[in-house]
């Protein structure tokens, strides 16, 4: 126990190097920086310090599944195996609540039952895209985060850090759907919930706009493939994410 | 060619207010575009608000000149019926948009071949319940994405209709406007929309925007230039005030990804300041610019009888068909945007959007569509000479 308590600054310190001298092996997906610039995430700072590390996921169908070839392969899965692997030797647990078709409002009451059992560190929640595709009201989505960040805040102050992740980028959906006005709404809500978004919509806009990872020009024979390889690609973004957050801390 | 589209124009308005609205048009056709990149260009970018409320704004200036003529030559009756008329139009040019939009998404849908990851979008209720989606399109419960300006349009004209003869006592019509106003927020009142959906815009609230307009067409220029008198002070600080939610806004949106956090007091009041409603700031956003345009435009400025500002005042002056026009051209636009979003494309649909604009508002003004019966030179003692917004 103590040789591990010895060795958690070590971890944090060497996860707080610039990601040019944590490159990994694979550059199939790169993102630009300013695509992964976060704030300081001082629970998930404290967590790892304190060798475990509870991560909470909520969101709708492409938390659930996305098209991916299992649950192992679903961003969620991966972010947890990803970070494991990163942080070991501090444990990382990780528990989804994605459910296709559910609302901002779905989330915060799925937030309010669990965190108070799970007592996370980190809550990453994926909303947005029911709220456009179905033209529910925006405030009324902002509201909720609002309301869910302030109840987190009062239960646990400093302990969970918020990441919201707003849609997939679709340019189907763009072009059918008023998804500016939610992106919009969504940053205003990060902000005034002081919460940091992580602009899933950006960086797969980047990706399909290099010819990176395209899941909606996929053919369809290849589609799960490409689902997979889409959600790895997500959760290296989201470790990255998480790692300035960190590093930011040690400022 | 832009000599003989000057030609078009009908001379003795207020060109200002035509030019401004047919920008407001030509703004409503690329944020009707998204992927657009002159998306990255207009009004909602920079202030809370966007074309929608000029257009409002300036639907009910337009309708305070022309029915406001109308009811002082023949009396209510005849002046509801042309309003009650242009709800027709209106209406049935709102349907013809829908049955577009729903080929549209079909279209689209089916190349798409439903990927797995779209599947909770529903974008497609003709798919589940085709013959209930028909009916609550009817009604204006069913309000499609980027379908909504008319739906508000259609109810705002169908009270106007009622309140004409308000239109001769404008502290009245403002007094129940506003009061309206105040109802419909503070209790949440609006229209029922279908299942969780709401109307994108509330028409109760929205339409103290049109009844202001209104008033402002019919009123004095001098007594509102006594009323609204020009004063450097208060300008300079409605210039402030104005470009601080600019730099607020554009903080919120765009600050986190370089690094600085926007004050979450402030992100918390923006995020209150609701469209659906037409919040109070939305509303001084755009009296205070409206403002400030009518006394820093002068309405004798010579750019606007020049030959570029005169594709924007056709476009104004020809206002129904050339929104209408508008909102189909951005389908067409957002189905090539949606197969290509590079630069070749991005040019290609907004020149072609641009140029279409102005042949619908050219070929409509040349055989006389809108504004016919108004021809003739305007009545002298009308509010029609420049400077009547505020003088």
């Amino acid at each position: 126990m103590r040789r591990l308590a010895a060795t958690l600054p070590l971890v944090l310190a060497l996860w707080g190097l610039p990601p040019a001298a944590a490159a990994g092996p694979e550059p199939a997906c790169d993102v630009t920086p300013e695509l992964i610039e976060a704030a300081p995430l001082p629970g998930t700072f404290a967590a790892i310090a304190r060798g475990e590390l509870r991560i909470m996921v909520v969101g709708s169908a492409s938390t659930a599944g996305g098209g991916t070839s299992g649950p192992e392969a679903t961003w969620p899965a991966r972010l947890q195996a990803r970070l494991a692997t990163r942080l070991s030797p501090v444990v990382v647990r990780l528990e989804s609540f994605g459910r296709r078709g559910s609302t901002a409002a779905d989330h915060a009451r799925i937030i309010a039952a669990e965190a108070a059992r799970f007592r996370p560190h980190l809550i990453i929640w994926q909303l947005g895209t029911v709220e456009a595709a179905r033209g529910l009201p925006a405030e009324e989505m902002s509201e909720a985060v609002q309301d869910a960040a302030a109840r987190l805040r009062a239960a646990r102050g400093e302990l969970t850090d918020l990441i919201l992740m707003d849609m997939q980028f679709s340019r189907f959906f763009r072009a059918n759907a008023n998804v500016e006005a939610y992106r919009d709404q969504l940053r205003i809500a990060a902000a005034a919930a002081g919460a940091q978004l992580f602009s899933r919509w950006s960086i797969m806009q980047h990706w399909a706009e290099t010819d990176t990872v395209d899941l909606e020009r996929a053919p369809r024979e290849r589609r799960m493939a490409v689902a997979d390889a889409l959600h790895d690609c997500l959760a290296r973004a989201l470790v990255a994410f998480i790692r300035q957050g960190v590093a930011d801390m040690r400022r | 060619m832009l000599g003989a589209l000057s030609s078009l124009v009908r001379p003795g308005r207020d060109l200002r207010v035509d030019f401004v609205r047919g920008l407001a048009l030509w703004f409503i056709f690329i944020d009707h575009t998204p992927g657009n990149l002159l998306g990255k260009l207009t009004l909602r970018n920079v202030a809370l608000m966007d074309a929608t409320e000029v257009f409002v704004l300036l639907a009910g200036y337009a309708s305070g000149l022309a029915y406001g003529r109308l009811l002082e030559r023949e009396g209510w009756a005849p002046a509801a019926a042309r309003v009650a008329g242009r709800v027709g139009t209106l209406y049935v040019a709102h349907i013809f948009l829908f049955v577009v939009f729903t080929a549209q998404v079909g279209y689209s849908a089916a190349l798409l071949d439903h990927a797995a990851y779209l599947d909770e979008l529903a974008l497609d209720p003709f798919g589940q319940e085709p013959y209930r989606a028909m009916l609550e399109a009817l009604l204006l419960r069913y309000q499609p994405h980027f379908l909504d300006i008319l739906p508000l349009y259609i109810a705002v004209l169908a009270m106007f209709a009622l309140a004409l003869p308000l239109v001769a006592r404008p502290l009245l019509l403002l007094g129940l406007s506003l009061g309206l106003y105040l109802i419909a927020r503070g209790l949440d009142l609006a229209p029922p929309g279908w299942g969780d959906a709401e109307w994108f815009f509330n028409p109760l609230a929205w339409q103290l925007l049109f009844a202001i307009g209104v008033v402002l067409a019919r009123a004095d220029p001098a007594w509102l230039a006594r009323r609204l008198p020009w004063n450097r002070w208060v300008a300079a600080l409605a210039v402030l005030a104005l470009v601080a939610v600019a730099v607020l806004l554009n903080l919120v949106w765009h600050g986190p990804a370089r690094g600085w956090e926007p004050p979450a007091a402030l992100a918390a009041w923006l995020a209150g300041v609701d469209k659906t409603g037409l919040h109070p700031a939305r509303l001084a956003t755009v009296l205070l610019a409206a403002w400030l345009v009518a006394h820093l435009l002068p309405a004798q400025a010579g750019f606007l009888s020049g030959r570029l500002a005169a594709l924007f005042v056709l476009m104004g002056q020809q206002s129904l068909p050339v929104f209408c026009s508008g909102i189909f051209l951005s389908f067409l636009g957002r189905l090539a945007i949606e197969v290509s979003a590079g630069l070749p494309m991005q040019v290609a649909v907004n020149l072609a959007g641009l140029a279409a604009l102005v042949a619908v508002g050219a070929v409509s003004a040349w055989y006389g569509g809108e504004g016919s019966r108004r021809r003739k030179p305007p009545a002298p003692g009308l509010p029609a000479q420049p400077g009547a917004v505020t003088g």
